[in-house]
C-alpha cells in the first residue's frame, strides 16, 4: 500500500470552506449536507497534558471523546476530574497513559462544534475516502475545525493527493496543541527571548517577569484546590523568581538583593506547610507499603490526621492569598519589574548576558566538583546536603540561560547532571520526610488522642524504613557522582560553559 | 473462511447479479466479505464503480502476496471489499489452490496484512471448463443459477454427472432458479419437474426477471440499495439467508 490510510488535519475557521468540492484530479470532496450541531467542552489539565501529548479531550452531546492522529476513543460522558475517578472505559484507559495522576481535568474551553460527515469520490463518484469534519466554535478563543479522513482499503493514493491538496494553505494550527492554544484562546506560551549581548540586568528581568506571570496563572487554581499541582508550579515559579535574584550575583544591588530575597520569600513562607502536607498526602499508598501489613491501620489514622490538617492548612492560606495584603504585595514585586528603572543595578548588572551566565556557571560547576572530589562513605550528612544545593543552583543557572547556549551538548549535560540530582533529591527526600515524622511523633506526645499508640508504633516502623532507604541512596552517591565526572562531560562542560580567558 | 463460487457453464444465467447481491446482503448482515471479480470482463467490480487494476496482469502477481493484497479495493458499502477483475486463467488455478491451503502465505497475508474474511465469493467467468474441477474442489458451496429452460435443465444435468464421474461431493452444489417469467408456460413446467427430480439440490429460491436488475447497470449499485422492497432484492435475500443456512 502507497501512503497511509488515515490522517488528521487541523486548521482555522476556513477549513470547512476549503473542503467542500476541493478538487482531487479525477475526483472530489463532497461534505454531506446533514450536520449535527451541539455544544462542547474542551477538556484538559490546566497545563495541557492532553494537548501536549497531541490529543483533544471533548465533552459533547451524551460522549466525551479523545481525538487523537491515530483515531478516535469514545465512552459515555461524565463530569471532568481527576483520572482515577472517572467510570471506566476506553477513552479513561487512554487517559492514564496521558495524564498525570496528580492533575485534574477541568473544562478548558466551551462553545458550539458542528459536525458533519466527508467523503471523498472518483469520478464514478466512487468512494475514496470516508471521514468527519469537526468544526469548533469557541466563546472565546478562536475556531478550529478538525478533519479526520480514511481511506478505504486501496485508496490510500486518494487520500495523499487529498493531504497535498490541503497542505499549501495551512494556518498556524498544525496539531492538538496549537487547536487547544486557539480555543483556549491562550496562544503558545512565548519563551523568553535572549540575545549573548543583551545586559545580566535585562535577562535578570525578563526571566523574573514570565515566573512571576506563572505564579500568579496558578492562583484561581490554588485559591479553588482543583488539584495540588496549581500550588507546586506557584511554588516552582516563585523558587525561580527567588534563584534567578540570589544566583545572579551583583546585578543588582546588595540592598535591593537582600530586600527582594526577603520580600519573596516571605511570600513562599506562607505555601511551604501546606505543600509539604500535599507530598504526604500524594505518597500516601507509597508510604503503607513501606510499612508491614500490621502498622498499616496505624498509619493510615495518621494520613486521616494529616488530611484533615490540610483541610485547616488550605483555609489559612487561601484566606491569606485572597487578602489585599498579598493583591499589594505582589502587585508591588510585579511593578518593580515592569519599570526597570525602579530598580538599582549592581555592578554587575551592564555584562552582557552571554558572558555573565558562562562565569556564573563554570564557577557553580567548580563549586559542585570541588564539594563532590571531598565526599566520601564517611563524610558528614551536611556537606551531602551543601552538594545537593549546589547541584541544585548549577542546575537553575543552566536552565535560565538556555536560549544563550543553542548546543545539541547541553541537554545530554543537563541529563547527566539531573541523574546525580535524582540520588541527592531521594537522600534529602528521605531525610527530611523522617525529621518531619520525628516532629508528628513529638505532637503526638502531646495530644495522642484515642489512635496515638497505634500511630506512633506505625510512625516508628516508617521511620526505620526510611532510614534504611536514606542509607540506601547514601551508599550510591559517591558512584553517582563518578558517573556525572567522566571525562565527556567534564569535555562539554568546559567547552561550552568555559569562559574565554581574561573575562572569568 | 468460507469460499462460494457462483458458477455456471453458461453465460447470461445471473451469475454476476446474484454475486453482487448476495456480497452486499451477505456485508450488510455483519460477514466480512471479499467479492472476486474472476470474469476479466469485470462486471462485478462495474456494478461496485470499482476500476480493474491494471497491474493485476502482471505474470508475478500471484506469487507476490503483497500484490494481491494491494489490489483488494474497498467498497463504498461496510465489510465489503472487491478484488477487481484482470485474472488469466493460470494465474485463476494458482489463485484457488492458494486460496485453499491455510498454511499458504497467500491464507496468512489475507488474514492479516488485508483483512480476516468470513466469506469470499468469486464471481466465475462463464467458459471455465478447463479449470472448472479446481473451483469445485476448493469451494465449500457452489452456486448455481438455472434459468428454467430445457437447454439449462440439461447442463444442470451434466454438472450432476460430472461431479459423479470424478467422485466430488454433490452436495456443495446449490442450485436456483433466475431471470423466472411467472407467465410462461415453459418456465412453471421446468422449475416443477426440477423440484422433483433434485429435490436436494435445488434452493427454494426463484429470482424473479425484473428491470430492477437490469437497472443495477444504470445504478452502478446493488438492488437493495435503490429498489429494496423490490420482488428482485427481497427474492436475493432469500438466497442470501438459504446460502448461510447451508454453509
Ligand atoms: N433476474 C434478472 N432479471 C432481469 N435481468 C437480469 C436478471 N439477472 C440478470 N439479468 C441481466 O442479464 C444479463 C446477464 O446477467 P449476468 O448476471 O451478468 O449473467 P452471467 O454473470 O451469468 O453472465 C445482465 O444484463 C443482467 O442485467
Ligand atoms: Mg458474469
Amino acid at each position: 500500500m502507497t501512503g497511509s490510510e488515515r490522517m488528521t488535519v487541523f486548521d482555522g475557521a476556513e477549513l470547512p470552506e476549503r473542503l467542500d468540492g476541493l478538487d482531487l484530479g479525477k475526483g472530489r470532496i463532497l461534505l454531506e449536507p446533514a450536520a449535527e450541531e451541539m455544544e462542547f467542552d474542551l477538556l484538559d489539565t490546566f497545563d495541557g497534558q492532553v494537548a501536549a501529548k497531541g490529543a483533544l479531550l471533548v465533552a459533547a452531546g451524551d460522549a466525551l471523546v479523545l481525538l487523537e492522529p491515530q483515531g478516535l476513543l469514545r465512552q459515555e460522558r461524565a463530569a471532568p476530574g481527576f483520572v482515577s475517578d472517572l467510570p471506566q472505559g476506553p477513552v479513561t484507559e487512554r487517559l492514564r497513559r496521558l495524564v498525570s495522576p496528580l492533575r485534574t481535568l477541568m473544562r478548558v474551553a466551551e462553545g458550539h462544534l458542528t459536525r458533519q460527515a466527508v467523503r471523498g469520490v472518483d469520478d464514478l463518484d466512487k468512494t475514496h475516502l470516508r471521514g468527519t469534519l469537526w468544526v469548533f466554535a469557541p466563546i472565546c478563543g478562536g475556531t478550529v475545525s478538525l478533519l479526520e479522513m480514511a481511506a478505504l482499503r486501496g485508496y490510500a493514493p486518494t487520500l495523499a493527493r487529498l493531504e497535498a491538496a490541503l497542505a499549501p494553505v495551512v494556518e498556524d494550527i498544525h496539531d492538538a496543541r496549537g487547536a487547544a492554544q486557539a480555543l483556549r484562546g491562550t496562544g503558545a506560551s512565548a519563551p523568553v527571548l535572549m540575545a549573548p549581548d543583551e545586559t545580566a540586568f535585562r535577562a535578570a528581568g525578563d526571566i523574573i517577569r514570565s515566573q512571576l506571570a506563572v505564579a500568579r496563572q496558578q492562583e484561581p487554581g490554588v485559591l479553588a484546590d482543583l488539584d495540588s499541582e496549581f500550588l507546586h508550579d506557584y511554588r516552582v515559579a516563585l523558587r525561580r523568581v527567588r534563584s534567578v535574584v540570589s544566583l545572579f550575583k551583583g546585578v543588582y544591588s546588595a540592598e535591593r538583593t537582600t530586600e527582594l530575597k526577603a520580600r519573596f520569600g516571605a511570600v513562599m513562607a506562607h505555601t511551604g506547610r501546606l505543600r509539604d502536607l500535599d507530598v504526604y498526602l500524594i505518597e500516601r499508598d507509597k508510604y503503607l507499603s513501606l510499612v508491614p501489613e500490621a502498622m498499616r491501620p496505624g498509619l493510615g489514622k495518621l494520613f486521616d490526621r494529616l488530611a484533615a490538617e490540610r483541610q485547616a492548612e488550605l483555609k489559612v492560606l487561601t484566606a491569606w492569598m485572597d487578602s489585599d495584603a498579598y493583591r499589594a504585595e505582589l502587585h508591588g514585586l510585579a511593578r518593580l519589574f515592569e519599570k526597570p528603572k525602579r530598580l538599582a543595578k549592581g555592578p554587575e548588572a551592564e555584562r552582557p548576558a552571554l558572558d555573565y551566565a558562562k562565569t556564573l556557571i563554570w564557577k557553580r560547576y567548580r563549586k559542585v566538583n570541588k564539594i563532590a572530589r571531598g565526599i566520601d562513605d564517611a563524610t558528614p550528612d551536611t556537606e551531602v546536603h551543601e552538594l545537593r544545593i549546589a547541584c541544585k543552583k548549577l542546575r537553575y543557572l543552566i536552565e535560565f540561560f538556555t536560549p544563550l547556549f543553542d548546543d545539541p551538548e547541553v541537554p545530554r549535560l543537563v541529563k547527566a547532571l539531573k541523574r546525580l540530582q535524582d540520588n541527592l533529591g531521594n537522600f534529602n527526600d528521605y531525610s527530611v520526610q523522617q525529621a518531619a515524622l520525628g516532629r508528628v511523633a513529638e505532637d503526638l506526645a502531646r495530644d495522642p488522642g484515642s489512635d496515638g499508640v497505634a500511630i506512633a508504633t506505625s510512625l516508628g516502623a516508617l521511620v526505620t524504613v526510611l532510614h534504611q532507604r536514606q542509607m540506601e541512596e547514601r551508599a550510591r552517591i559517591t558512584s553517582s557522582f563518578a558517573a556525572f565526572d567522566g571525562p565527556d562531560t567534564q569535555a562539554g562542560f568546559r567547552r561550552i560553559f568555559k569562559p574565554e580567558e581574561g573575562t572569568a | 473462511m468460507k469460499i462460494v463460487a457462483s458458477y455456471s457453464n453458461k453465460g447470461g444465467v445471473g451469475k454476476t447479479a446474484s454475486s453482487v447481491n448476495l456480497a452486499h446482503g451477505l456485508a450488510q448482515s455483519g460477514l466480512r466479505v471479499l467479492l472476486c471479480d474472476l470474469d476479466p470482463q469485470g462486471a462485478s467490480g462495474f456494478y461496485f464503480r470499482v476500476k480493474p487494476s491494471k497491474k493485476l496482469t502482471d505474470e508475478r502477481f500471484f506469487t507476490d502476496v503483497k500484490r494481491f493484497t494491494d489490489s483488494i479495493r474497498g467498497s463504498d458499502y461496510e465489510n465489503l471489499d472487491i478484488l477487481p477483475s484482470n485474472l488469466t486463467f493460470r494465474d485463476f488455478d494458482v489463485f484457488l489452490s492458494r486460496m485453499k491451503n491455510s498454511r499458504s502465505r497467500l491464507h496468512k497475508a489475507l488474514k492479516s496484512v488485508a483483512s480476516d474474511y468470513d466469506i469470499v465469493l468469486l464471481d466465475c467467468p462463464p467458459n471455465l471448463s478447463t479449470l472448472s474441477e479446481n473451483v469445485f474442489a476448493s469451494a465449500d458451496a457452489i452456486l448455481v443459477p438455472v434459468i428454467p429452460t430445457t437447454l439449462s435443465e440439461r447442463s444442470f444435468e451434466q454438472l450432476l454427472e460430472f461431479f459423479a464421474e470424478t467422485k466430488l461431493s454433490k452436495k456443495k452444489i446449490l442450485g436456483f432458479f433466475s431471470m423466472v417469467q411467472g407467465t410462461k408456460k415453459l418456465h412453471a413446467e421446468t422449475i416443477a419437474r426440477m423440484r422433483q427430480d433434485y429435490p436436494k439440490r435445488l434452493l427454494d429460491i426463484a429470482v424473479p426477471f425484473s428491470t430492477d436488475v437490469e437497472k443495477m447497470g444504470v445504478h452502478r449499485a446493488p438492488v437493495a440499495t435503490f429498489a429494496a422492497s423490490s420482488p428482485a432484492a427481497r427474492s436475493y435475500d432469500a438466497l442470501r439467508h438459504e446460502l448461510q443456512q447451508r454453509l
